[in-house]
């Protein structure tokens, strides 16, 4: 039996099939961004053509198609509703034209504290209707806490809506602002999204691969099942620098604080490993010019590349941050990184003859040598990469820091090994080890790591539970349940339930579920107290299927 | 996206796992709801204003500000290093132009610790404020500073730390002390007899609200921090003269919080007191939040807020005004004399017998402050717990001159062969020395 893995990333489109011992085949073909499928398709039938169809059992697929429909503003017009209560002014997270501001406001413990307007309410639908809005967002303050006032948005909107998103569903943690942000942006991709899918069905029934189950990698190093992603494809953004992620989890065996490189054509994306677990972005990820409350591995991108240009500016060499074009050994006109690092002889790919004669032309014309020329070339880029580094330890060690596992209170990140992998890994291997003086790793397989992590990555969710004894309340937004609960419910009755909840709802996706990942990752109970008695426990209980891979190669 | 006008960290440390006990009002759930307001708020996302995690405080930041008997690790706890070190976060963030201000919003809270320290005093056991301060002081040179203490209480403990301290404003506005622990915090009481007007004390009404605090505000803080010039500004934050507050009988609001602290300007807060963990705590803490960053903070309500039944009848208006036209003078023209000690010789001494509450002993305290030309004094303390041993400290000022230092060592040596005392601490300022002995 075999796993697929299929990343879409902006140079090429990596896939490859996983037996159980050893890679069985592995492509990589040109991204095309105005027709994402076709790249799909040519990669998925190359995998196709090396293998037997008939053992493929999955595919995961990691796709820019909801990042790059919010990076270029192709977004569906979505009505926002919201209120909020006291606070900070709610105009300022307006993310769009039908944005509407509702009276009625929820405490932090979920009290009413203001009615919602009913009639404020029907005339801002009215208003969306009127510009022919089709899908809606219901963002209310503390809807975490208690989403009455969410699902009577909902309940107005009803047949005005092709889709509806509802703040609470999106996740349990608090955050208003992004989450207005995050229903926004879950409803502008919605329908491009299900297209999107719609057609890779189709296109696999085509292929006679219509049996194997399809998951859509998310920002957090998991995957959820095609089905369930259709519902929220905002977690589907930023899914690529994951999947290298995984990659090197399936392809190294990491155990202390560690750094990783994935190098590509336009960018250098730099992760941070504490004792072998990755890091994750505290509230969520920024996208667009907002951010969210989507859950992802904290990934630094800089502007460091095999394709990032050379440029001399006042006697000084520079490369990147812009990419005008492949390397001259690729048949490009600008010399590149990967054009330096060639002349120096520690890299061996495309036109080598080419890329010399181009870069002594280049160096000519700029009156440097062109030994001087490469090796300032190279120093530069190790140096971006060595201080963004730099940078982003530190501003980890300055702030509670969130790993998949807990919060690390008080542990300062000292990173004793690097990992790199990425089309230019090998060739800059050396530098980067004599300027940081570290272990550096580049595991096989370097190039399509991130293919291997798409394959190999588990399903993943994370739900909060929320109680309230004195109110006799049990509740778990993110899955819209609520109960009852009884004023002796405990910490661990909470536990369990979470627990329990946590595996029903894999089930619901039909994942087998393994109770080997669940974990807490938090949990507290505080006695709320009145006058000097008290009068019941507030609870909060959180857990989640840890990303992982299903098997390694190391 | 919202910017923050200046630069804000918040160094948050809720200390989720202390309590004096389970049902006290200082407990685990204090901060919980101020922390579900911040995140709900998405206070972390405005551009200029950052989280940021507290140090922890180490045993010779509390020593440098204390007598601590018998030791500072027997009445602190991990908790109460953490807040201390929150607070030092806060100050370092300033002090190296990390940030423009920082507020620590930490637990637990210190205004009620004096100089000596033999437990815990009104919920407090060591005073974070001062051991930020003086960890300033030790670092980054001698500096003016002003401290602005609004809790509800009397800042008792900050005002004896800094009594004979005249580089040190103190100014205390607080409910009545005839109507409020700890009792104390009478204009009378001004200052030692070197740092005389360095102390206010305005104690105010029961049923004062925005307009009276404002008032004060305007007619007596401000006047007074245009004249002192300090090189700091901290506001000891305090949140109990909230209306919704259990244990006080004042009528502020979140609204009159952030004014406050938008026209103080203070470069540090530290939070102190606020019982009214979920009605005041979550909307007082954003709103000073916001003021201090300079963002909008006019949408900040709590729910039960109604600004006409809070305000104050004319009679309180009436009694605030009085104290408006008299407070200042006491720094402008300080008294003559302090109105605490006798002089012995070319000593000032004070008798006292301090009460801890929390705890529910008493401490009897000889304190001795050596009257010098050239300098602040050399000081002297003696205390006992009930009748434990006796314990005995030393303090060399910033800036002593050679006679008061060595006088201080000859006085220690003494005490030492005399073997009067189980405990005792030099504290030496002037060559950053810090000693214990008997311990």
């Amino acid at each position: 039996m075999l796993l697929l893995g299929i990343d879409v990333g902006g140079t090429h489109t990596d896939a490859v099939a996983l037996g159980p011992d050893r890679i069985e085949a592995q492509v990589k073909v040109a991204t095309n961004h105005d027709d994402l499928l076709s790249s799909i398709r040519n990669a998925l039938g190359e995998i196709v053509r090396q293998t037997d169809p008939a053992r493929i059992k999955q595919l995961n697929l990691s796709t820019t198609l909801s990042t790059n429909a919010i990076v270029e503003g192709k977004l569906e017009d979505v009505g926002v509703i919201v209120s909020a209560g006291p606070g900070l002014d709610p105009h300022s997270f307006m993310t769009c034209k039908d944005f509407h501001v509702i009276p009625g406001s929820l405490d932090h413990r979920g009290s009413e504290t203001k009615q919602l307007n009913n009639l404020a309410l029907e005339e801002a639908i009215s208003s969306c209707r009127k510009s022919g809005v089709k899908v809606y967002a219901a963002v209310t303050k503390f809807s975490p806490r208690n989403p009455s006032h969410e699902k009577a948005i909902e309940l107005a909107v009803g047949d005005n809506a092709d889709f509806i998103t509802l703040g609470h569903q999106i996740t349990g943690r608090l955050n208003f602002p992004r989450r207005i942000a995050t229903a926004f942006y879950n409803c502008a991709v919605w329908r491009i999204f299900n297209n999107f899918a719609d057609a890779i069905s189709g296109t696999l029934e085509e292929m006679g691969l219509g049996h194997i189950k399809v998951n859509i990698l998310k920002a957090d190093g998991g995957t959820m099942p095609l089905p369930l992603s259709r519902k929220v494809p905002v977690q589907s953004i930023f899914s690529g620098p994951a999947a290298s992620v995984m990659g090197i989890i399936a392809l190294c065996k990491i155990t202390h604080d560690s750094i990783i490189y994935d190098i590509g054509g336009t960018t250098t994306d730099i992760a941070i490993f504490v004792g072998g677990t990755p890091l994750i972005e505290q509230e969520g990820i920024n996208i667009g010019s907002y951010p969210t409350l989507v859950r992802a591995l904290k990934v630094h991108s800089i502007g460091v590349g095999g394709d990032s240009a050379i440029s001399i500016l006042e006697g000084i060499v520079r490369v990147g941050p812009t990419r005008l074009g492949p390397s001259i050994a690729f048949g490009g006109k600008t010399p590149t990184l990967t054009d330096a690092l060639i002349w120096k002889g520690s890299c061996d790919c495309g036109d080598i003859g080419k890329s010399k004669a181009g870069f002594a032309v280049f160096a000519s014309k700029m009156d440097i040598d062109p030994e001087d020329l490469a090796d300032k070339a190279i120093e530069n880029a190790i140096n971006k990469i060595h201080d963004s580094t730099r940078e982003l330890v530190e501003e980890i060690n300055q702030q509670p820091v969130y790993t998949i596992h807990e919060l690390l209170e008080n542990r300062r990140i000292v990173p004793r090994k690097i990992y790199m992998m990425g089309g230019p890994a090998k060739a800059m291997k050396m530098d980067i080890f004599r300027k940081f003086r570290l272990s550096t790793e580049v595991p096989e397989n370097y190039d399509v790591a991130n293919a291997i992590g798409a394959a190999l990555t588990r399903t993943t969710t994370e739900i909060e539970l929320f109680a309230d004894t004195e109110r006799g309340v049990m509740f778990i937004p993110s899955l819209g349940y609520r109960e009852n609960v009884p004023r002796n419910y405990k910490l661990e009755n909470a536990e369990k339930d979470a627990m329990n909840h946590l595996l029903a709802h894999l089930g619901e996706m039909s994942v087998a579920a393994d109770g080997a990942n669940a974990l807490i990752t938090s949990s507290s109970s505080f006695n709320m107290m009145n006058g000097s008695t008290t009068v019941g426990r507030n609870i909060r209980v959180k857990c989640q299927i840890k990303p992982g891979v299903v098997r390694t190669y190391s | 996206m919202l910017k923050a006008e200046n630069s804000l960290g918040i160094i948050f440390f809720p200390a989720f796992d202390w309590a004096i006990s389970p049902t006290h009002p200082e407990r685990e759930e204090r901060l919980l709801y101020t922390q579900d307001q911040l995140r709900e708020e998405g206070l972390f996302d405005i551009e200029g204003i950052r989280e940021y995690k507290p140090e922890v405080a180490e045993t010779v930041d509390i020593e440098r500000v204390h007598f601590c008997f018998p030791e500072a690790e027997a009445i602190a706890t991990r908790s109460h290093y953490i807040s201390a070190g929150g607070a030092i976060k806060a100050a370092e963030l300033v002090m190296q132009g990390e940030r423009d201000r920082a507020f620590a919003l930490v637990r637990p809270p210190g205004h009620h610790a004096m100089k000596t320290v033999q437990g815990s005093r009104g919920f407090c056991a060591i005073n974070i404020e001062a051991i930020m301060c003086e960890h300033i002081r030790e670092k980054y040179g001698h500096k003016r500073i002003a401290i602005i203490d609004t809790d509800c209480h009397h800042g008792d403990g900050t005002q004896d730390v800094y009594w004979h301290d005249p580089d040190t404003l103190f100014i205390s506005m607080h409910q009545d002390g005839r109507t409020l622990y700890p009792g104390t915090g009478f204009p009378k009481d001004a200052g030692g007899p070197k740092a005389l007007g360095r102390t206010i004390n305005i104690p105010l009404p029961p049923g004062t609200s925005d307009a009276g605090f404002m008032m004060v505000m305007e007619k007596i803080v401000m006047p007074i921090l245009d004249d002192f010039k300090p090189d700091l500004i901290i506001n000891s934050a305090g949140q109990d003269n909230h209306f919704t507050d259990p244990i006080t009988n004042m009528n502020f609001s979140a609204q009159g919080y952030a004014a406050l602290n938008s026209m103080l300007k203070p470069d540090i807060a530290v939070l102190e007191g606020g019982y009214a963990i979920q009605g005041a705590l979550p909307y007082v803490n954003l709103g000073i939040s916001l003021a201090m960053a300079g963002v909008d903070y006019s949408h900040v309500r709590e729910p039960g807020w109604n600004p006409i039944t809070l305000k104050e009848p004319d009679d309180v208006m009436k009694y605030i005004g009085m104290l408006c036209d008299s407070i200042p003078d006491i720094y402008f023209n300080p008294p003559k004399e302090s109105n605490e000690g006798i002089i012995n010789g070319n000593w000032s001494v004070r008798h006292r017998t301090i009460f801890y509450d929390t705890e529910g002993f008493t401490e009897s305290q000889t304190e001795s402050l050596l009257l010098c030309d050239e300098c602040r004094g050399l000081l002297k303390v003696e205390t006992q717990k009930e009748n434990g041993p006796m314990g005995f400290g030393i303090e060399i000022p910033i800036g002593a001159c050679d006679k008061c230092r060595n006088t201080g060592y000859s006085l220690l040596e003494e005490a030492q062969v005399k073997s009067k005392y189980r405990y005792m601490q030099m504290i030496n300022r002037k060559d950053k020395e810090y000693m214990r002995y008997g311990f």
